[in-house]
């Protein structure tokens, strides 16, 4: 039961990591894009393939993925947002399919059968509970820098760019850096949080990466609040604690991920529909899909209408 | 070995192949510019044609006709749902694009799930068999399936065609694609525009999945995997606006495929695809032909802008 339960811990602070930094370039960014699993990949594999395969030591290989991951995403960013917003999502969505379709079929990365022999970051019985703790370590942290950031001058810088980037634009800011530096953030997030869990549950397989991945994610913050801080935190053990329940309904393999597909899909809809500002944003603390509207004076000019 | 009949053969089969791609194209491509939406919601309407297909022929075992009846009530439904509840709500709410982005991709992905939960993740073909009856033409083996594929993607294309071209009801579409906010103010039904363009959407998509499913089994994840992002990229090439022109990109595209088989292993050749995305999003993302007036007119302007809220 304890290992089970540190399962479940491990998992739901890897994905407050996602979350929080998908946040990031969804909610504070007003970017959609569909690829954020894939840098959470690129992380796991480079980060487990490092240490497995030449031997670099497990922190070391850790801070690799995430590095990978970062560099990664420029080449996502930079292409599409040098075009228009609205480009992200299709190149996102390419880009992810992409090199999901690559980690599947090249032999280094254990191809659709998995990545497995990924070296553990602790030895001994307590292993798990060292990992679990490591990984907690990072998800406040990560909370902490993002909460940081956006409540400081680079936050408003964000707030005004996802608002309004002409007159961004016009006080000498450039709304393309803002954009490839928040991906940037967000994608080196994904990636370390990915050698976290290589290290932590020693087996990565493809699938784990693909649009399912993405719904998940899209789910975590949608339903908790988007653009709030902890909105994507509450979302993220929400939707890692909710599949449990059907877990226990003793249904095979084959209908649990379609199952939590439909339970996730139809949680965005409700969201979208009945609360757009998720669970902790509101009227006061701002946030939610609403954020993504733009300005106060753009709200005013439009009729003050809701999102 | 590189031989004419080679060459042949593979022109004639990516052509025959390029009709159903041609067709989401077009669907995709007519609710861009009418809608002013990026349908990622197309592989929903796919998903439910092709399955209430497979489920009146393989389960039901139903007749052709009433299966290709069926399942056209079944998507045009679907397209109207999708417009009166999704759409016209969110457009009503001015809501970012950002939201019809999100919108649109879940429902995808809930009909994804929905497939996997109730018909599994194998394979599945619309018809027992697959094969087509062939007739050599010269050095081309030339099947049935090819003539029936190309046949109905040319009667719909000039269909559709005549009917935007030609007809009251077409150029309302092109007025309402043009400016909402003038076309409401000049009488017409803006609201009945978007659904009608979403309808003939849902139409060309079930044509086009009757023909996928009758030429190779598919998984569910194909239509969001593979064919959403055919669509997209003949969209981009082709222009946003430009409806016929996708439709080209598309069987462009699609011949372009077939002849990388000479260079590729099959299993790659979808990476062309994705690779695709980047260049055209790098090379030409207005389209390969710009024309700055057409292009003023069509530019994707914010839907929370430019749309008219409907009753």
């Amino acid at each position: 039961m304890i290992e089970y339960l540190s399962v479940l811990a491990a998992m739901a602070l890897i994905n407050v990591v996602l979350a929080v930094s998908f946040n990031l370039v969804l909610g504070y960014g007003g970017l959609v894009s569909i690829a954020h699993p894939i840098f959470f990949a690129l992380g796991a594999y480079a980060s487990g393939l490092l240490a497995r395969d030449l031997g670099m030591p497990v922190p070391l290989a850790i801070l690799a993925g995430g590095a990978i991951a970062m560099i990664s995403s420029f080449a996502l960013s930079v292409p599409a947002l040098r075009v228009s917003g609205d480009y992200m999502v299709i190149t996102s969505l390419g880009f992810q399919l992409a090199l999901v379709h690559i980690i599947t079929n090249v032999e280094f990365t254990g191809a659709a059968g998995g990545l497995t022999g990924i070296p553990s970051a602790f030895e001994g019985p307590i292993r798990g509970q060292l990992g679990l703790f490591a990984i907690a370590v990072f998800a406040i942290a990560c909370v902490a820098i993002v909460r940081w950031l956006m409540h400081g001058p680079y936050g408003r810088a964000v707030t005004a760019m996802r608002n309004d980037e002409q007159a961004l634009e016009s006080l000498g800011r450039s709304p393309m850096a803002i954009k490839v530096m928040l991906f940037a953030m967000a994608c080196g997030m994904a990636g370390v949080v990915g050698g976290f869990y290589a290290h932590h549950f020693l087996y990565l397989t493809p699938e784990q990466f693909g649009t399912f991945a993405s719904t998940a994610l899209l789910t975590m913050v949608v339903v908790g609040g988007a653009a709030t801080t902890w909105g994507p935190v509450l979302g993220a053990i929400l939707i890692t604690l909710l599949p449990e329940a059907i877990r226990f309904l003793d249904m095979p393999i084959s209908v649990m991920a379609p199952a939590q597909g439909v339970m996730f899909s139809v949680l965005v809809l409700i969201f979208m529909y009945l609360r757009p500002q998720g669970l902790l944003g509101g009227a006061r603390a701002g946030g939610g899909v609403s954020s993504w509207y733009g300005s106060r004076a753009e709200r005013r000019v439009n009729g003050g209408v809701k999102p | 070995m590189l031989s004419a009949p080679i060459l042949l053969q593979l022109l004639w089969t990516g052509l025959a192949m390029s009709s159903a791609y041609c067709l989401f194209a077009v669907a995709f491509a007519l609710v861009l510019k009418v809608n002013q939406v990026w349908n990622f919601a197309q592989p929903a309407l796919f998903i439910a044609a092709y399955y209430s297909m497979y489920a009146a022929w393989q389960g039901a075992g139903l007749p052709t006709w009433v299966g290709l009846a069926l399942s056209l009530a079944v998507t045009v439904f679907l397209a109207a749902l999708l417009e009166w509840y999704g759409f016209r709500v969110f457009r009503n709410r001015r809501s970012a694009s950002l939201t019809f982005f999100i919108f649109t991709m879940v429902v995808s992905q809930l009909a994804v799930s929905l497939a996997e939960l109730f018909v599994g993740t194998d394979a599945r073909a619309l018809q027992s068999s697959v094969m087509s009856p062939i007739h050599l033409v010269g050095v081309v083996a030339i099947s049935e399936w090819d003539l029936l594929a190309l046949a109905t993607t040319a009667v719909l294309m000039l269909a559709l065609w005549l009917l935007m071209s030609f007809t009251r009801f077409g150029k309302q579409m092109t007025a309402v694609a043009d400016n909402p906010e003038l076309a409401a103010l000049y009488g017409i039904n803006v609201s009945r525009c978007y659904l009608h363009s979403m309808m003939l959407a849902a139409l060309l998509v079930m044509a086009g999945a009757y023909f996928i499913g009758t030429k190779a089994a598919i998984v569910p994840s194909s239509p969001l995997n593979q064919f959403l992002i055919f669509a997209v990229i003949a969209a981009l090439i082709a222009g946003i606006g430009r409806v016929f022109a996708a439709g080209v990109a598309a069987v462009a595209l699609s011949l372009f495929q077939a002849f990388s088989i000479l260079v590729i292993p099959s299993r790659w050749q979808i990476m062309l695809v994705y690779i695709l995305i980047f260049v055209c999003i790098l090379l030409f993302p207005q389209g390969v032909r710009r024309n700055p007036r057409r292009l003023a007119a069509v530019e994707p302007a914010p839907v929370s802008q430019t749309s008219v809220p409907q009753p």
